[in-house]
């Protein structure tokens, strides 16, 4: 009996899988919502970072006959109630929150890595403290706790970051924690441990890789809250404190009187506010959906 | 269940204990002296020695954190530097304000949150949807004290159509019997004086309700839709129960289970929101309390007060997880 | 009249993402009592098309898009909501894969069992209990009335799938769809589930539709067997006919690629070249083309129809009588099946039209 030929035809070339980031990245380029929010991003980013360049003014200094101008060509924004250009503390103003957002995310991520890969890398008794640890601070609603923080270092840029940082640390704790309990279970970390891996190898080579996407997509959202606490900060009084320097919450109280007069004062940093929050919250939600797994073909 | 709900208060106890250390070494962390500190402006030598006395600063910490213990345990809050009132009466004043603007928000986030996520759940990626996803991302991105002022220059300043500022007004001359604007305004009897308390209470509410009402509508949205996935509702179905049977008994028992965390979650923002939002629209409040005592220095009502935030968010959580624990019978025997 | 008469049923799933062309043209009937097996791989429409008979494919992606389906005479496609719902659980139900998802983890078996019962009928709270603990003991599970009380957690899988079949068998429905009942059980389990299964359903006359990718579960089970691939039928037959004589390279390929206990050491098994056909493409010719040792020019061009093995018999549609049919232009001959492959001499399946060829094949068709 001969064995059958069976006509092998070129198989259609099938596209090799590229890896988790570029598939994202893509989907993440076709998400509508999600390049509507990376333009406020930039929009933002860019007024911060070429704020010297942007403005000729400067946003501690003021006449004060040109105080309570309505927008114009040569004030854009108008001018606050010493006189100073509105539009240049905006700019400047985007300077600060993203300087004191980033670094306070930053914080809240350090603590809360270091916190949560403890407590999920060692588990055990480790664990249970750590765990105990981040209720005590979760007991203290969010706000409270960087209130209490900064109640207790005083005023000031660090001051600010660490105390909003501190507040933000359980959740990323908690989700780091989390997704490294989860993943111990999986075969592939078993299977490491089984031909003798070391606990911090499997660790930082198996285990941390794949818990990083939802921290990356909390610290996104992260983000967005991290500007509103900080102009909530500044809002109550509790800012940074240098009276020259522009940030958005503290313009908020300075301007809250003359609602009525200068809406003007109120609706420039509130805008900016918002549109920053919204950019990084639509950015965090579309790298969620972007780097889900399940959604991968 | 008894057995859980035990298991779970005991779970309590070394929080609490957790936070009275940490808020302890609180006052005794404090850059330089912590007598120094509380007593601010006031300091002058003789003072300071008096309150080293009285707090026995001198003992050992050990000895001084057990002190400070027997006094929680007392009900002894300390008092204010700032005008000698204890923080246990001063409390008892200023948290009905609280309370009834916590509880605003909460009916208007629940009230308006829940229906509507439902809905959208129901019919996804329709128009309703679509309109409640730009509202909730507008309102988790507009901070309260931005909200509150363009409600307050919508609504008051422009429209005239309600109060901006306060709890009541004062030439109704209400007077205050429980602290709960709206309770005193009933037991006067004056319809007027009911429906200006209920009047300022509408756009504070709104504006701390915002952010909850944004969270819990996403979430029952999209708790509906994962649970009329499940297996089990097409088994209903399958069974030839009628649609609205299958809502109520099949998908909204299971879908309550995530929207009942996320709100235990949610008063605990609303308790840190309402010290913006009492500063925003003046309230006499315990938030607005916060933000003073930590402006004059007033450590130990600082202290004591978020103590009590604290206290207050572990008792709702342990209620939402007893709750939780009612509707979900798979969580009532871990 | 057989008691359901499928007719031409086509089903597509319109997604944003384009089109699933799930079942394209499946014709059967089933009669009073009968147990007919479906049978196939992942995706090749089976539990599609029993969701279509009882309408309840997913919304809004789902669609009937042409086909007859007659329970009774009643043209099911016709009914409106209302009606069907009140067909559902009563005339004819449905059992699912997965008991664990299947039951509703917040409410007591207690509830859910009496929720359907009070649903189609009069009966009070009382006797609406009494009849579920009467189900509960006749499915086989000890102390009824305490387990009513309990949570589907609180049973092992086994104990959850009796739990699904005495929901199903409530109300005495004229037919049981069976989806996959065994396969998310242990194999011991899968033996017992699948003996009270045919037990009750013997007792009780109900016709029953057994849905299963595996060969083993229907061999004891079925009078007949619809293999399905890609969304059509490809060989229907009584049991005993199909494993003797199966006739379709598919099934052949099937009963290949199961490892026999008698078969000679060092024999190597025989699987199915090539992966099952992308849906997402309206089918052209033959469906199984691609991946058929049998295939000739005219398979990728021309869909065959489903018919009687020996031409010009008459075709009986139901029973012990049913005619043997199968969808292929060129059928193995009784040796190749028993090969496994084709043993023509000269004979090279043919190539797909337009592409490149390794080898220069000729084809030789050996009538």
């Amino acid at each position: 009996m001969t064995a059958p030929t069976i006509a092998v035809t070129r198989p259609v070339p099938q596209r090799a899988s590229r890896g988790l980031w570029r598939d994202a990245g893509r989907r993440l380029l076709r998400n509508g919502p999600a390049l509507i929010g990376m333009t406020c991003i930039l929009v933002f980013v860019v007024g911060a970072v070429l704020a010297p360049f942007l403005t000729p003014y400067d946003p501690s200094i003021g006449q004060l006959a040109d105080a309570r101008q309505t927008p114009s060509l040569t004030h854009l924004m108008g001018t606050d109630l010493l006189g100073r250009d509105e539009f240049t503390r905006v700019l400047y103003g985007a300077r600060l929150s993203l300087q004191l957002g980033v670094i306070s995310v930053f914080f809240g991520l350090l603590f809360g890595i270091l916190i949560g890969a403890s407590a999920g890398g060692l588990g055990g008794k480790v664990d249970a403290l750590l765990m105990r640890i981040v209720d005590v601070l979760l007991a203290v609603p969010g706000i409270l706790l960087a209130i209490g923080i900064i109640a207790w270092l005083g005023r000031g840029n660090i001051q600010i970051m660490l105390a909003v940082g501190v507040s933000y640390t359980p959740i990323f704790a908690r989700l780091l924690r989390g997704s490294l309990l989860a993943l111990r279970e999986t075969d592939y970390v078993i299977a490491a441990r089984s031909i003798g891996a070391s606990r911090l190898r499997i660790l930082v080579r198996h285990m941390l890789p794949n818990a990083v996407t939802p921290l990356i997509v909390q610290a996104t959202l992260a983000l967005a809250t991290a500007i509103i606490d900080v102009a909530g900060l500044g809002f109550l009084g509790l800012g940074p404190g240098d009276p020259r320097v522009a940030e958005w919450g503290e313009m908020l109280t300075d301007s809250a009187r003359f609602l009525q007069y200068a809406p003007y004062l109120i609706f420039f940093p509130a805008a900016a506010i918002v549109i920053s929050a919204i950019g990084f919250n639509l950015v965090g939600d579309g790298l969620r959906e972007a780097l889900d797994p399940r959604l991968r073909h | 269940m008894p057995r859980y709900i035990v298991r779970r208060i005991v779970g309590a106890i070394p929080i609490l204990f957790g936070l009275s250390i940490a808020l302890f070494l609180f006052l005794h962390l404090l850059p330089g002296d912590p007598a120094t500190a509380i007593l601010g402006q006031h300091a002058t030598p003789q003072l300071i020695a008096q309150v080293r006395a009285n707090l026995g600063l001198d003992q050992p910490l050990y000895v001084q954190y057990l002190a400070y213990l027997g006094r929680l345990l007392h009900g002894d809050l300390g008092a204010s530097f700032v005008d000698s009132r204890t923080v246990v009466s001063e409390f008892a004043t200023k948290f009905p304000a609280t309370v009834e603007l916590t509880m605003g928000a909460l009916i208007f986030a629940i009230g308006l949150g829940i229906p509507l996520g439902r809905l959208a759940g129901r019919h996804p990626n329709g128009w309703l949807d679509g309109l409640l996803t730009v509202v909730s991302l507008f309102g988790i991105s507009v901070p309260i004290f931005v909200l509150g002022y363009s409600l307050v220059f919508v609504f008051g300043v422009e429209l005239h159509w309600l109060p901006a500022v306060g709890q009541a007004d004062p030439r109704l001359g209400v007077p205050t019997v429980t602290h709960f604007a709206i309770i005193d305004a009933i037991l006067t009897g004056r319809p007027v004086a009911v429906v200006d308390a209920v009047a300022h209470l509408i756009l504070p509410a709104i504006a701390l309700g915002t952010i909850p009402f944004a969270i819990i509508t996403r979430i029952t949205r999209a708790a509906v839709i994962d649970v009329a996935n499940e297996d089990y509702v097409r088994t209903a179905r399958a069974k030839g129960l009628t649609e609205q049977r299958v809502d109520s008994r099949h998908i909204m028992r299971n879908a309550w289970l995530p929207v009942m965390t996320i709100i235990g979650l949610e008063v605990g923002g609303l308790l840190g929101g309402a010290v913006i939002t009492e500063t925003v629209f003046a309230w006499n409040g315990v938030g607005s309390w916060v933000v003073s005592a930590v402006e004059n220095h007033d450590y130990i009502v600082v202290q004591s007060l978020v103590l009590i935030f604290a206290v207050i968010f572990l008792v709702v959580n342990l209620i939402v997880d007893i709750g939780y624990a009612f509707l979900n019978p798979r969580i009532r025997y871990t | 009249m057989a008691l359901l008469e499928v007719e031409g049923l086509v089903v597509r799933f319109r997604t944003h993402e384009g089109t699933i062309y799930a079942v394209n043209g499946v014709s059967f009937h089933v009669d009073d009592g009968e147990t007919l097996g479906l049978v196939g791989e992942s995706g090749c429409g089976k539990s599609v098309t029993s969701l279509a008979v009882m309408r309840l494919l997913p919304r809004p992606a789902g669609h009937v898009e042409g086909g007859r389906v007659r329970l009774d005479g009643t043209e099911l496609l016709d009914l409106t909501e209302a009606e069907m719902r009140d067909l559902r659980g009563r005339e004819v139900a449905m059992i699912f894969q997965d008991p664990m998802t299947s039951l509703n983890p917040v409410l007591t078996i207690h509830e859910q069992m009496v929720e359907t019962i009070r649903a189609h009928t009069q009966m009070t709270a009382e006797q609406a209990t009494a009849r579920a603990v009467e189900l509960l003991g006749m499915v086989g599970i000890p102390h009824p009335e305490t387990r009513l009380k309990a949570f589907p957690h609180e049973f092992s899988g086994g104990m959850r799938q009796r739990v699904m079949i005495a929901m199903a068998l409530a109300l005495h429905p004229r037919l049981l769809i069976a989806d996959e009942p065994t396969t998310a059980l242990d194999v011991t389990i899968q033996a017992q589930v699948l003996e009270l299964l045919r037990a009750l359903t013997a007792e009780s006359g109900t016709a029953v539709i057994l849905i299963t990718h595996d060969l083993g579960v229907v061999a004891g089970m079925t009078r007949r067997i619809n293999v399905m691939y890609a969304g059509y039928i490809v060989e229907t037959a009584t049991t005993a006919e199909l494993f003797a004589h199966p006739s379709h390279p598919y099934t052949v390929g099937l009963l290949h690629s199961i490892p026999r206990l008698d078969a000679v050491e060092g024999e190597p098994l025989i699987p199915i070249e090539g992966v099952p056909p992308d849906q997402r493409r309206a089918p052209v010719g033959c469906p199984f083309a691609p991946r058929c040792a049998w295939r000739l020019a005219a398979c990728w061009t021309t869909n065959p129809p489903l018919e009687s093995l020996v031409p010009g018999m008459p075709v009986v549609l139901t029973g012990d009588r049913a005619t043997h049919r199968i969808a292929c232009l060129n059928p193995p001959t009784p040796d190749e099946t028993a090969a496994g492959m084709p043993s023509r001499p000269g004979f090279v399946a043919a190539p797909a039209p337009g592409s490149a060829v390794d080898e220069l094949a000729t084809a030789e068709i050996v009538q």
